[in-house]
């Protein structure tokens, strides 16, 4: 078997003029990158054990592979630390599995984005953001993370806009789309815990998502009311699908959500019910389909799913629901899968930290 | 500086085209439909032009599932014994 020899090439030794060569190479997402220098990939790729060869995701029409060694050098453009390193590895060890089709999410005119939701103490320890501006720029973690994802489909991959990635418009979260889920004061179990990891031990969750839907409320004061302006938003008409959700609470909106002791299957269960339209205003707007209506109400559909109308997703289940963003406002969000059917769905991976040497 | 290239190598499977076909006088008609909401009737109406102009017949209807993710390698397999030429395409 052939030694491993990853490609290199010159650049200019100065700084600024090896910015804008990487520029000229067609390596950036149109901002700026740190020049991919030999002796920071090697430190990011110390934070994986395993040899620098080893694949961790394969394009299923091109073959192209990703080994860490090429995560490794995006990691280090796209200013990653080290310790993010097994983050990224976590999220493309879920991109890869053929149920998430990072190909399709990506290439597709949807212009979705993988989203990231980081959960359990792996987020704490590399100080990544979940509390006010959750969303919003100004952590590093949360920004590079995101973007390295972005610079791997883009330069591993060659999912490239306009050739590749078809989008017809995009969303900013193709820039990045990262978060971790608020530990601090949420009162149901962290993904990571729902999800089945052992205790300690935190995962990412990767999710094709369409964009970002704001969802204001600041009057409501039940479970029912906050949920309910959830619900219209899921089945909102333009974004309504047979796809999965993801639904990210405030801590406002999260204090009344459990006030009277909702669960997150409650929950769940809630907006199921209600994230709905009837057949005759989906035939309206030209969107109704028999094939998804009759995949929706087979004979071993969910319990919770109406004769006469069309639900967002399949089940209870396809909603994933935690907490997140600063103490003051009224405002969670509610975030559309990629694709009219379900041609990606949410996968999730445990993060392994790099032991520590003695 | 010495950087490192971020692309990676060209891939390990080479795909090639398959070769013309000497005529479509007379040849096998394979669809290959994707889910999407007008891909049968507009393969279709490709097929029966072919059928038309040139003596072909439609021997197999094979569908995906997910338009977005490449057909099952047992679907290829199937509809590739059959028939001579395939037509897909999006349909959207």
């Amino acid at each position: 078997m052939a030694a491993f020899s990853p490609r290199t090439v010159e650049a200019p030794d100065d700084l600024l003029a090896a910015i804008d060569w990487c520029y000229e190479q067609g390596w950036t997402d149109g901002l700026p990158v740190v020049p991919p220098e030999v002796s920071r990939v090697t430190s990011m790729l110390a934070a994986d054990p395993r040899p620098p060869e080893t694949v961790i995701a394969r394009h299923p029409a091109t073959t192209l592979e990703l080994t860490l060694h090429g995560a490794a050098v995006n990691a280090v453009m796209a200013g990653c630390l080290p310790e993010y390193f097994p983050v990224l590895v976590a999220a493309f060890e879920a991109m890869d599995r053929p149920e998430f089709n990072f190909h399709g999410s990506t290439a597709s005119t949807g212009g979705s984005a993988p989203l990231l939701v980081v959960s359990g103490p792996y987020g704490d320890q590399i100080s990544m953001n979940s509390d006010v501006n959750l969303f919003g720029p100004g952590n590093r973690a949360n920004a590079t993370i995101g973007r390295v994802t972005r610079l791997i489909l883009r330069n591993v991959f060659q999912m490239l806009p306009g050739i590749s990635d078809k989008s017809t418009q995009g969303n900013p979260g193709k820039y990045s789309f990262c978060i971790a889920e608020r530990a601090r004061g949420n009162p149901w179990p962290l993904l990571c815990e729902a999800q089945g990891y052992p205790k300690g031990t935190s995962s990412v969750t990767a999710f094709a998502g369409g964009g970002y839907f704001n969802i204001e409320n600041h009057g409501g004061n039940t479970p029912e009311q906050i949920l309910g302006s959830v619900a219209d938003a899921m089945a909102n008409y333009g974004c309504i699908t047979l796809g999965q959700s993801v639904v990210i609470l405030s801590p406002e909106h999260m204090q009344i959500v459990t006030s009277t002791g909702w669960t997150r299957e409650k929950a769940q269960d809630y907006l199921f019910t209600h994230a709905k339209r009837p057949v005759e205003g989906m035939k309206g707007v030209g969107k109704y389909r028999d094939s998804e209506y009759d995949r929706q109400h087979v004979a071993s559909a969910h319990a919770l799913t109406e004769a006469g109308f069309l639900h967002r997703g399949l089940a209870p289940s396809d909603i994933l629901i935690t907490m997140g963003g600063g103490d003051a406002g009224g405002h969670s969000c509610f975030i559309p899968s990629w694709s009219r059917l379900r041609g990606s769905l949410m996968q999730h991976a445990a993060i392994r930290p790099t032991p520590k040497k003695e | 500086m010495q950087l490192y290239v971020p692309t990676a190598p060209p891939p390990k499977r080479q795909a090639a085209r398959a070769p013309k076909l000497a005529s479509l006088q007379g040849a096998r008609i394979g669809i290959l439909e994707n889910g999407k909401l007008n891909a049968p009737e507009m393969l279709n109406e490709v097929a029966a032009l072919l059928v038309q102009r040139h003596g072909c017949t439609v021997r197999k209807l094979a569908s995906k599932r997910n338009a977005s993710a490449p057909a099952p390698s047992n679907t290829l397999t199937d509809i590739a014994q059959e028939v001579d030429f395939v037509i897909t395409g999006l349909g959207d």
